[in-house]
C-alpha cells in the first residue's frame, strides 16, 4: 500500500524522470500539480536547510574534507525528521548513513539540538565530531557509520516505545546503497513480523555509492514492491521537499499495524549545480575559496 | 539434580521479570518451545527468528528506551556472526544488553564446526566494558543472570549444552573472584586454574586424584576481573596450569601469563585444529586433545598423578 500523506507525496512514476542518472529519466511526466504557498513552517525548514548545507560546504573545506553528496542529499530528510522528533524525546532519528555524519551535524546544528558549532572542529584532534557519529555527541544516540546497524537500533527504540505505551517514533534514514547490507533486511524481516508500526524507514534514494552509481553496481529494481512484499506500508516522496516529508513524520502512527518505508528521492550534492547528480560528490575536500564561492550558490 | 547453564539462564531470568519490568528475553529461534520466559511473559519475549544481528542491534534500541534485554543464541552465532553489533552496542554504546550463549566450546559435539565455538574469549574480552563470564553449574549462573540484572551492565555469558555440573561453593552473593577449591592442598605446589564448564570439570578430575593440588576457579573472565584475579593468585602460588575449552590464541591463559611477569603459566586448551568429526563432546573434546592425560601432561614434571595418568570421562550429557 502507498501512503498518499499530500500532494507533495507522489509516485515513483511522476518522480523518477526528475532525477538525473535515474532509469526512465526523460520519459514522459504527468501535468504538474498547481502551484502553492508553502506554509511558514516549510519555509523556516527551507532556510535551516540552505543553513545546514552551507555548514556541510564548509566542513569540506576543513583539512579532512568530508561526504559531500550525501550530506547534501539527506539534507531536507534530516530537517524534517529532527523537527519532528526535536520537542519530542519518545521519537529518536537515528542516521544509518552514517556517512554523512557532515549533513547530522550541519542539520541538528541548524535546528537548534546541537549548541556547538561542528564547523570548526569537524574531523579535528580532541573533538567528537569524527567522520561517522557517535554517542558522545550531543544529541546522538547511537553509533553509525558501519552500514545497516542504524535500522535494528531504530528498530529497538521504536519497539521500546510500543513496550512503554508511547506514541514515539523510530526513523531510521538509511542510503539506498547500504539497502545491499543484508542486516537492513534481516531487520525488515523482523519489524514487519513484529509489527512495529512506529518504526518509519527512509531511503536517501540518491543513486550514489562510493564506487560509483548504484544502478551499475547493484540495481534496486521495484524497490517498494519489495518494501510492500516485506510487509511495510510504502511512500514514495521527493526527499528534497520538506513539507512533504514534514507531513509524512506528522502522520498518526497510533492506527497502523505496519512499518513504513518511505522512499525519498534525491539528487546526490543537491543544491549545489557543480556536484549535482555526479558520482565523484561521494567524497570532496575543497579549499576556502572554493567554499566561499559554493556558499554563494547553494541553494 | 541441577540444571544445565542454558536451562538455569531462562528459569532465573523468568524469577527475575517478575518483580523487574525492564527485563526483555530476545531469542533468535533457538529457545526452543515452551520457553519459560514466553510462558510467564508472553508479552515481553520476542522470537525474532534467525537473525542474531538484527537482535543484538535491536536489543541496544530497547536498552536506550530504558529496558533489560536478554537475547539468547549459540555462541558461534552470538559471537562471531554478530561479533560487529556486540562490539559496537555491548563496547562503544554500552548497552545494557546481556548475551547468553550456549553450544559454547564443542559442546554441540556431532553438530560440527559450523556450531562450535572456541574463540569467543577472544573475541568478547577484546571489547572493552564487557562483563564477560563462563559459570559452571547453576548456582553460578544463576548469580550471574541476576548480577546482569541488577547491574545492567553489558555482559557476555558463555555457557554449554546440556551438562549440568554442581557449581563448586562459595560464600557471599555472588562468585568470587577467585573461588579457591584448595581442601587438603598444600603450598609451593603447581596451582590449577580452571574456566568454564569443561576445564572445571578436568581440573576436578585431576583433584581427585591428587587432592594436594591447589585449584583456583575463575567464573569472570573480563579484564578487570582477570588484573584482579593475578593478583590474587599471585599472592599464592608460582606456577599456574590453565585449563580452558578455547584455543590458545586470544585465551585466558595467555591472558593471565601477562598479568603474572615472572610466574610461570601453561595452557591447556583445544589447540588449533578444526573439530570435523562427530562424536559426543566428550569425543570431540578428545579429538582436539583436550581431556584429563594433557592437563596431567601440563602437569608434568612438577606433578606427576599417583598411578599413571587416569582418563576420568567427563559428566554424562543426555541427549535432548
Amino acid at each position: 500500500m502507498t501512503t498518499a500523506v499530500d500532494r507533495s507525496v507522489r509516485t515513483a512514476s511522476l518522480l523518477t524522470p526528475l532525477i538525473a542518472g535515474r532509469p526512465g529519466a526523460g520519459t514522459a511526466t504527468a501535468p504538474p500539480a498547481p502551484p502553492q504557498a508553502p506554509d511558514p513552517r516549510t519555509l523556516v525548514l527551507r532556510e535551516r536547510a540552505l543553513t545546514a548545507r552551507r555548514a556541510v560546504i564548509d566542513m569540506a573545506a576543513t583539512p579532512t574534507g568530508c561526504h559531500l553528496g550525501g550530506s547534501l542529499s539527506v539534507t531536507d530528510i534530516l530537517i524534517a525528521a529532527l523537527d519532528r522528533t526535536a520537542d519530542d524525546p519518545d521519537s529518536e532519528v537515528v542516521l544509518s548513513k552514517g556517512h554523512a555524519a557532515a549533513g547530522l551535524y550541519a542539520a541538528m546544528h541548524a535546528t537548534g539540538i546541537l549548541t556547538e558549532d561542528p564547523v570548526p572542529h569537524y574531523g579535528a584532534a580532541s573533538h567528537h565530531f569524527t567522520g561517522h557519529p557517535g554517542p558522545s555527541v550531543e544529541g546522538v544516540r547511537f553509533p553509525t557509520g558501519s552500514l545497516g546497524h542504524g535500522a535494528p537500533y531504530a528498530l529497538g527504540w521504536a519497539l521500546s516505545r510500543r513496550l512503554s505505551g508511547r506514541r514515539g517514533l523510530g526513523i531510521a534514514v538509511l542510503g539506498d546503497g547500504e539497502l545491499q547490507e543484508g542486516l537492513v533486511w534481516e531487520t525488515f524481516q523482523v519489524a514487519a513480523a513484529q509489527r512495529v508500526s512506529n518504526l518509519v524507514v527512509v531511503v536517501d534514494r540518491n543513486g550514489g555509492q562510493n564506487d560509483g552509481m548504484v544502478a551499475d553496481i547493484s540495481p534496486q529494481p521495484e524497490l517498494a514492491a519489495r518494501f510492500e512484499a516485506f510487509g511495510f506500508e510504502t511512500a514514495e516522496v521527493d526527499g528534497h521537499d520538506v513539507g512533504a516529508l514534514r507531513a509524512l513524520f506528522d502522520t498518526d502512527r497510533a492506527e497502523a499495524d505496519r512499518p513504513l518505508a518511505v522512499l525519498a528521492d534525491t539528487v546526490k550534492g543537491k543544491g549545489l549545480r557543480p556536484v549535482e547528480g555526479k558520482a565523484a560528490s561521494h567524497y570532496v575536500t575543497i579549499d576556502a575559496a572554493r567554499a566561499a564561492a559554493w556558499k554563494r550558490i547553494v541553494r | 539434580m541441577t540444571l544445565a547453564g542454558r536451562a538455569a539462564y531462562r528459569d532465573e531470568l523468568t524469577q527475575i521479570a517478575e518483580y523487574d519490568p525492564r527485563i526483555l528475553c530476545l531469542e533468535a529461534d533457538l529457545g526452543g518451545k515452551g520457553h519459560p520466559f514466553a510462558v510467564k511473559h508472553p508479552d515481553r519475549f520476542f522470537n525474532v527468528g534467525i537473525a542474531e544481528g538484527a537482535m543484538v542491534d535491536m536489543a541496544a534500541g530497547l536498552a536506550e528506551g530504558g529496558y533489560r534485554p536478554f537475547v539468547s543464541t549459540f555462541a558461534p552465532f552470538a559471537v562471531l556472526r554478530a561479533a560487529e553489533s556486540m562490539k559496537l552496542a555491548l563496547g562503544y554504546l554500552g548497552a545494557g544488553i546481556t548475551v547468553v550463549a550456549p553450544y559454547a566450546g564443542v559442546s554441540g559435539g556431532w553438530f560440527g564446526t559450523t556450531h562450535h565455538c572456541l574463540e569467543d574469549f577472544a573475541v568478547v574480552r577484546a571489547i572493552p566494558g564487557v562483563t564477560v563470564a563462563a559459570p559452571y553449574g547453576e548456582a553460578e549462573m544463576r548469580a550471574v543472570v541476576r548480577r546482569a540484572a541488577v547491574t545492567g551492565e553489558p555482559h557476555y555469558i558463555r555457557t554449554g549444552r546440556n551438562a549440568a555440573p554442581l557449581s563448586l561453593p562459595w560464600v557471599g552473593p555472588e562468585p568470587p573472584v577467585v573461588n579457591w577449591d584448595v581442601h587438603g592442598a598444600e603450598p609451593d605446589r603447581t596451582c590449577l586454574v580452571s574456566v568454564g564448564e569443561v576445564g572445571t570439570e578436568l581440573c576436578l578430575a585431576v583433584r581427585r586424584s591428587l587432592p594436594t593440588l591447589p585449584h583456583a576457579h575463575l567464573c569472570y573472565l573480563d579484564q578487570p576481573h582477570l588484573e584482579r584475579a593475578a593478583a590474587e593468585l599471585a599472592e599464592h602460588y608460582d606456577r599456574f596450569v590453565v585449563v580452558e575449552e578455547h584455543r590458545q590464541a586470544g585465551g585466558i591463559a595467555s591472558a593471565l601469563a601477562l598479568l603474572l611477569p615472572g610466574r610461570e603459566v601453561s595452557s591447556v586448551n583445544a589447540g588449533e585444529s578444526w573439530p570435523v568429526h562427530g562424536g559426543s563432546h566428550e569425543q570431540v573434546l578428545d579429538e582436539l586433545g583436550l581431556n584429563e592425560a594433557a592437563v596431567w601432561a601440563a602437569l608434568a614434571p612438577h606433578e606427576v598423578p599417583p598411578h599413571g595418568a587416569p582418563a576420568t570421562p567427563l559428566e554424562q550429557e543426555d541427549t535432548e
